[in-house]
Parts: C-alpha cells; sequence; structure tokens
C-alpha cells in the first residue's frame, strides 16, 4: 500500500508544482464579465412584453368583462354628457336679468372689475365692446386717480372725526332738501 | 271674482312688504367645492343705521362688516353695508337662520348642499329653502300656468320692463289674469286654512260634527258664502251672522271663540310680517340647472317675497359640476389599453 500512496504523493506533488500559465489573462477576464453581464440584462423583447400586457386577450372571460367594461365607460358618458348639454341648452333659454339686483357698485368692486379686464389681457368679448382701447385707458386712469383722491380724503377724515361729522351732516341736509324739494 | 277682503289683504300685505325706508338687501352664496360657503350681506339704506330688528338676513359682530356710502345721480345718498364670512358648512348657516332676531325672524329658512361623484364629473346642489307659512293652503301651482309662474317669479326689473316695453298691452293684460287667478287661490286658501285650523281647534269636543271632513266638502260653498257678503264681511264676521250661516246657528254659537281664534290665526299667517329681499348663488364650476334669473353678473337671482312661500315651500335651487380630469385621462387610457388588446388578437388570429 505504501508504494501506492507515495506514487500518488508524487503525482499530486508533480500537479501541484506544474500550474498551467495564463498567456492573456485580460481576455479571460473580458470573457467572464461579458457572460455575467448577459446574464444581468436580459435581452428586452417586444413580443415578449405585449404577450405580458395583453396576455388577457386569451382568457375569454377578462377578455369579456373588460370589453363590456369599456362598452358601459362609452355610455355612461354619453349619456351623462348629453344630459348635461340638455341641461346647459335649457339654462340658455333662460330669462337674464339686466339689472345687478339695486345694489351699486363700490369701489372694491370696481377695482375687482378693473383687474378682471387686466388679466384678461384687456379684452372684452366682441358684442359688448363699444369704446376704443384709448378711452378705456382714460377711464382706468381717471378711476385711478379718483380712489387715490378718495383714500386721501378717507385718512383726513379718519383723522378729523369732527371734519367727518360735519361732512355727513351736510350730506344729509342736502338728501333731506332734494326729497323735501 | 273681486274679492274686496282679498284685495285688502294684498293691499295689507304691501303695506307691510313695501316700505320706502326698508333697506335693500342682497345676499350672496358663493359655495365652494368642499361644501364652505361664503356667504356676502349687502344692505343699502337711506338710512346710516343698521338695526338688527330691521334686517332681513341675520349677521352680527363675527362677520367682516364694511361701511360705505354711495351717492346717486339725483344727489341721493345711500349708506352700504357689507357683511362677509366664510361658512365651513350648511349648518352653521342654518344655525344662524335658528338664532335670527332679525325682520323675517318669524319664517324658517334653511339651506342645503350636496354633492355627488359621478365618475366624469362631480356634481354639486345648493339650495336655500323658505318653509310654508299656511298648513292647510293650495300650492299655487293648481291655480297658475307655466308662464304665469315664472312672471310671478320674476325680479321687479324684469315685470317693469316687460310692462313698459313695446308688448305692454300684452303683459299688462297677462299681469290682470295673474292677479285674477292670484285672487281665487288666495281665497281657496283662506277658506281652507280656516277650515283646517277651526277643526284643529273644535277636535275632540263633546257632540262635535264638524269634523274637517265634512267641512271640507263644503268650502265651495263657504267661498261663494264669502264671496256673496264680500263688501260687508267683517260686519257681518263681527256680528256672527256670516259663521251662523256657514255651521248652522247652533254651532256658531257654540263655537264662537274658536272660530275666532281660527280667523285670527289665518289672518297672522297671510300677514305675516316680512321684508322682502334677494339671494343670489354662485356655483362652482359649470352651471347645469337651477330655477333662479341669470343676472349681468351670471350669478343666479331670486327675489323673496312673501306670497312665494305661503302655501308651498319656496326653494332656490341651483346645480353645477366640474369635470374629473383625472377620470377622463383613466378612462380615455382604459380604453385605449382594451381597445388595443382586441387589435392585437384580431390581428394575430388573421
Amino acid at each position: 500500500m505504501e508504494p501506492e500512496n507515495e506514487k500518488y504523493r508524487r503525482v499530486l506533488n508533480i500537479l501541484r508544482n506544474s500550474k498551467p500559465e495564463l498567456g492573456s489573462t485580460y481576455n479571460i477576464e473580458n470573457e467572464v464579465f461579458k457572460r455575467i453581464s448577459k446574464v444581468k440584462q436580459p435581452k428586452i423583447n417586444l413580443s415578449d412584453l405585449i404577450d405580458f400586457l395583453f396576455g388577457w386577450v386569451y382568457i375569454g372571460w377578462v377578455r369579456r368583462s373588460l370589453i363590456t367594461a369599456s362598452i358601459l365607460l362609452v355610455l355612461v358618458f354619453v349619456y351623462q354628457q348629453s344630459v348635461i348639454l340638455k341641461r346647459i341648452d335649457a339654462l340658455g333659454r333662460q330669462t337674464v336679468v339686466n339689472e345687478r339686483a339695486n345694489i351699486p357698485e363700490s369701489a372694491d368692486e370696481i377695482e375687482k372689475l378693473l383687474m378682471v379686464y387686466r388679466y384678461s389681457g384687456r379684452r372684452f368679448p366682441s358684442k359688448t365692446i363699444t369704446i376704443s382701447e384709448r378711452q378705456i385707458n382714460e377711464l382706468i386712469k381717471s378711476i385711478n386717480e379718483l380712489q387715490v383722491k378718495y383714500k386721501d380724503l378717507e385718512n383726513l377724515l379718519k383723522g378729523d372725526p369732527e371734519l367727518k361729522e360735519l361732512i355727513e351732516k351736510k350730506l344729509i341736509e342736502n338728501n333731506s332738501t332734494k326729497t323735501s324739494l | 271674482m273681486k274679492n274686496k277682503s282679498i284685495k285688502l289683504v294684498a293691499s295689507l300685505i304691501l303695506m307691510f312688504v313695501v316700505s320706502c325706508d326698508d333697506p335693500v338687501t342682497v345676499v350672496t352664496n358663493y359655495v365652494h367645492p368642499d361644501g364652505s360657503v361664503t356667504r356676502k350681506i349687502e344692505v343699502t339704506s337711506k338710512k346710516k343705521s343698521f338695526k338688527n330688528s330691521n334686517l332681513q338676513v341675520p349677521f352680527d359682530s363675527t362677520w367682516t362688516i364694511t361701511d360705505s356710502w354711495a351717492i346717486a345721480s339725483n344727489g341721493d345718498t345711500s349708506w352700504i353695508r357689507k357683511a362677509v364670512k366664510l361658512f365651513k358648512n350648511i349648518d352653521e348657516i342654518n344655525l344662524s337662520y335658528k338664532r335670527d332676531s332679525g325682520a323675517n325672524r318669524e319664517i324658517s329658512r334653511q339651506t342645503a348642499f350636496r354633492k355627488r361623484f359621478k365618475w366624469f364629473n362631480t356634481e354639486y346642489r345648493f339650495s336655500e329653502m323658505i318653509d310654508k307659512t299656511m298648513s292647510y293652503g293650495y300650492p299655487i301651482e293648481n291655480f297658475l300656468s307655466k308662464d304665469e309662474l315664472v312672471f310671478l317669479h320674476s325680479p321687479d326689473s324684469i315685470i317693469i320692463n316687460k310692462q313698459l316695453g313695446s308688448d305692454s298691452l300684452k303683459y299688462k293684460a297677462f299681469s290682470d289674469t295673474i292677479s285674477r287667478k292670484t285672487d281665487k287661490w288666495m281665497g281657496k286658501s283662506m277658506v281652507s286654512e280656516w277650515i283646517g285650523e277651526f277643526s284643529k281647534l273644535t277636535a275632540g269636543k263633546t257632540g262635535n260634527e264638524l269634523n274637517i271632513k265634512s267641512l271640507k266638502a263644503r268650502e265651495d260653498e263657504f267661498g261663494k258664502i264669502i264671496e256673496k257678503n264680500d263688501k260687508k264681511l267683517d260686519s257681518l264676521w263681527k256680528n256672527g251672522i256670516l259663521l251662523k250661516e256657514l255651521i248652522g246657528e247652533a254651532n256658531a254659537l257654540k263655537y264662537k271663540i274658536e272660530a275666532d281664534s281660527a280667523a285670527s290665526l289665518v289672518s297672522s299667517k297671510i300677514l305675516l310680517d316680512f321684508k322682502e329681499y334677494s339671494v343670489r348663488i354662485v356655483m362652482p364650476g359649470k352651471l347645469i340647472g337651477t330655477n333662479g334669473f341669470i343676472d349681468s353678473s351670471h350669478a343666479l337671482l331670486w327675489p323673496v317675497k312673501s306670497e312665494y312661500f305661503l302655501t308651498e315651500p319656496y326653494e332656490m335651487w341651483a346645480e353645477s359640476r366640474i369635470p374629473n380630469l383625472w377620470a377622463w385621462i383613466v378612462s380615455g387610457v382604459f380604453l385605449i389599453f382594451v381597445l388595443t388588446g382586441v387589435l392585437i388578437k384580431v390581428i394575430k388570429k388573421g
């Protein structure tokens, strides 16, 4: 048994001492990386994607359910929109009051209207425009000036309650004189 | 039918309702998608003082109040009070109506808000409702046609414009017809109300043969008796002659107090202490339905007058919708997806 063991040890020693010589480690490295990258990035196949997304078309009950749901969705949409359009059409025939409930427009309302006008690109609906752009600008300018003067007057009155009272009294007197006339 | 008592009642109502010193009030409800409502009350008065007892719609110190004045082209000065408040929901508005101690505290008012999700759109409904004051009156719809009802509920400016316009004669005749019909409605409702109240007061009394059924069966007869004696109605009622004719001598003597109480109840319901005003509603999104009038600022407008809610509740409602953009996109993508699937199947099969 001993000579056989000895032989085996010798063979092992010979094999250990005779390592293979690697001529191009670079190529081997590349080959390894290529194989790894092939495993990590499977090839995107369009037909596989379509099969994945639209696999349901081959399942009868799913296909039928989805088609029914689509038809119902379209029907609901058509019904809802037709009802709404019919109602809006009926609204169009409704009476329009030309007055705004008898409340005089005050400064803040005019400001809002002017703001709307400014932000709407200084456009009025074509049917209602009757004055020129220049006239509108003049109007805005004069309203702004008037508002500044009004605020000055308001501040002046705030600081002087006697003056405020006097003006109010005068206004009431003026009003009653006109009524009695 | 020319019933002078009705005319008297109508003129009394007018006297109560139309007073030059009454403030002109407009309530605007800006309804928000979450159910909150910004309420703006604009009161224009010829007097500088705004007494709470004189105001048509309640507001208090929790509101943002601004006062201003305006001078009309004829030189008249108007005092304007504006009050604004954001209400989290309609319950808060209803609570303020319940606590109202103003000029219209006797009437019951409430608001309602409904939001409905309908996939492609979300629909909103906002309404202000005034409860009816009479319990046994007849609905005015039974007496007036649809056009006549619209005319009756129109804002004053529309009625005046029509009556002064090119078709003035036509509208004058139309207005007279409505007036005649409303007289009839009022008369019948008054009789019905008296019967109802009188039956309630005499119910359960021993030996009473006057139940509501037997009195109702004679309603037209009562109407004719009143119509026949309309010139001396007050004196006949006071002397008990009319009551004897209506329910018989024995019953008239037996139930005089109840009959008088019922008559007084009816008159208090008709001669309601009420100051008229206007309601405006601005809805979120696009308007799809309303029973109001559209004013020049594209808001909805309703005049509120006492005769509108005598026998039927007066509901001022508006409905609008806001499209759910995300639902439109989801639905579109879903439809394209299903359509593509079907096409792929057809192609592969082919």
